[in-house]
């Protein structure tokens, strides 16, 4: 009985197929525009700090997108992900800024399980603003983004809370779409964030403080070694 | 066939008008030239970014390295690219030196001096400015019908390039030139059936205007 329900004749099954696929090209038409940001993001070239800092990404993070909806039937609406570039260029910057970099396996808190570290970054991206074209009536791409940054404990204690800013612009003039466009402008954008994050963090008053007392810790600690005793470092959270 | 008759003589008139008019001036004041030309060592020409208003278009950054390159085979031209990324986060829009003794508090950092020896770069190059539309007028038709396809009409507009080089010389940290030009010119398009583009070579004079210039001052043959 099934058998006979589904077995339609092959002429009919083929129209079907060409109905569906035409009915999917529409819908995919209606669509918004979709940019998954892609791009190349260089190491930083520094003295890496001595520390063993842990990563943390957050959902809301690691699967970061925006989207704009259209105001009318003549423009079309946007989804831009930038989750994976986000991930990709803050791996990047933060392994080539501290000596070691871990990424938890789970959110620093007391009783979760995690690695040692000495401390654990938590970025957020709190707030993203952008233009196109069509709302600024120039042909100019920008994106501006403002992190928020956690450093914390492995239990969760707060040692510092900072935010900082982003941004990104392209001219429409040197690429060939709009997709092309905004994913260089998010590009540009991420690479000013490692820049002003690279440049910034040991400035940030709550980070400076406390490297300043794991130094003398790190200082009182060596002073108390007996002369002949020569061990590595150990890594101990604050 | 009447139309492809009609045709014919319109695009060879396209063809043998060329380019627009464009106008253009160049100032200098350099010093210190190195006479026997900089050997070995590499240039880097880099554009500035920090204005919030305008950007220095990185193909216009890549067209003086071409020019200069091209010219003097044995005058090294780092990329712009090549040259941000090896230094990063350095010479971004907000952290790149805005004068010549930033690079001492630059070059205390280790990797940074390091990777500067490695790339043996003698002068650094920055290139401020913008090519602008000045004014634009005129509208032209297009349609497409079963006989064919054409246009009908005139657009003019007009394009204002004004870049500014500044030399630095990397031993010295200092600055030892500047370079002005700037060249303006109309571009026309009238349109019948085919449209006709009349464009004034703005940027690309201002391109070889300002190449030229640190040609001479980098090269021994010029």
């Amino acid at each position: 009985m099934s058998r006979s329900m589904i077995s339609v004749p092959d002429r009919y099954r083929s129209v079907a197929l060409a109905g569906l696929l035409v009915a999917l090209a529409a819908l995919a038409g209606c669509g918004p525009t979709k940019v998954v940001v892609e791009g190349n993001f260089p190491q930083p070239l520094m003295e890496p700090l001595p520390l063993t800092l842990g990563v943390w990404y957050g959902e809301d993070f690691a699967n970061h997108e925006f989207f704009d909806e259209a105001k009318g039937r003549s423009e079309s609406s946007w989804l831009v992900q930038t989750g994976a570039a986000q991930v990709q260029m803050w791996d990047t910057l933060l392994g080539g800024m501290f000596e070691n970099l871990v990424h938890m396996k789970g959110p620093p808190g007391p009783g979760q399980m995690n690695q040692v570290v000495n401390a654990v970054l938590i970025p957020h991206v709190d707030e993203l603003q952008y233009t196109i074209p069509t709302q600024t009536n120039v042909k100019v791409y920008e994106i501006w983004m403002r992190y928020r940054f956690e450093l914390v404990k492995v239990s969760g204690e707060p040692i510092a809370e900072w935010t900082m800013s982003a941004y990104g612009k392209t001219p429409t003039a040197f690429l060939q779409s709009d997709q092309a466009a905004v994913n260089l402008a998010a590009v540009v954008a991420l690479r000013d964030a490692g820049a002003n994050f690279a440049t910034g963090f040991t400035r940030v008053p709550e980070v400076q403080q406390w490297l300043q007392v794991r130094d003398k810790q790190a200082h009182r600690r060596q002073q108390s070694k007996p002369p002949a005793a020569v061990t590595n470092e150990e890594v101990s959270p604050l | 066939m009447n139309r492809s008759l009609l045709r014919f003589p319109l695009l060879c008139c396209a063809l043998a008008v060329g380019p627009g008019c464009v106008t253009s001036t160049v100032d200098e004041m350099t010093f210190n030239e190195p006479a026997a030309g900089i050997g070995d060592a590499s240039v880097v020409i880099l554009g500035r970014r920090h204005a919030s208003d305008y950007e220095t278009e990185p193909d216009f950054i890549e067209c003086v390295g071409d020019h200069i390159a091209s010219r003097d085979k044995s005058i090294d031209v780092i990329g712009e690219l090549e040259f941000i990324n090896a230094l990063y986060p350095w010479f971004e829009p907000r952290t790149a030196p805005l004068r010549p003794e930033d690079i001492d508090r630059l070059l205390l950092q280790e990797p940074v001096a390091e990777k500067m020896a490695e790339l043996k770069t003698e002068y650094m190059i920055w290139i401020d400015g913008s090519t602008v539309r000045t004014d634009s007028a005129g509208s032209m038709t297009c349609g497409i019908g079963p006989g064919g396809a054409g246009c009908f009409g005139f657009g003019t507009w007009g394009n204002d390039a004004n870049y500014e080089a500044t030399i630095w010389d990397f031993t010295d940290k200092a600055e030892v030139g500047r370079i002005n030009t700037s060249a303006s010119g109309q571009s026309y398009m009238p349109a019948v059936v085919v449209p006709i583009p009349i464009i004034a070579p703005v940027q690309g004079t201002a391109c070889d205007g300002i190449g030229d210039q640190l040609l001479e001052f980098l090269s021994s043959e010029f």
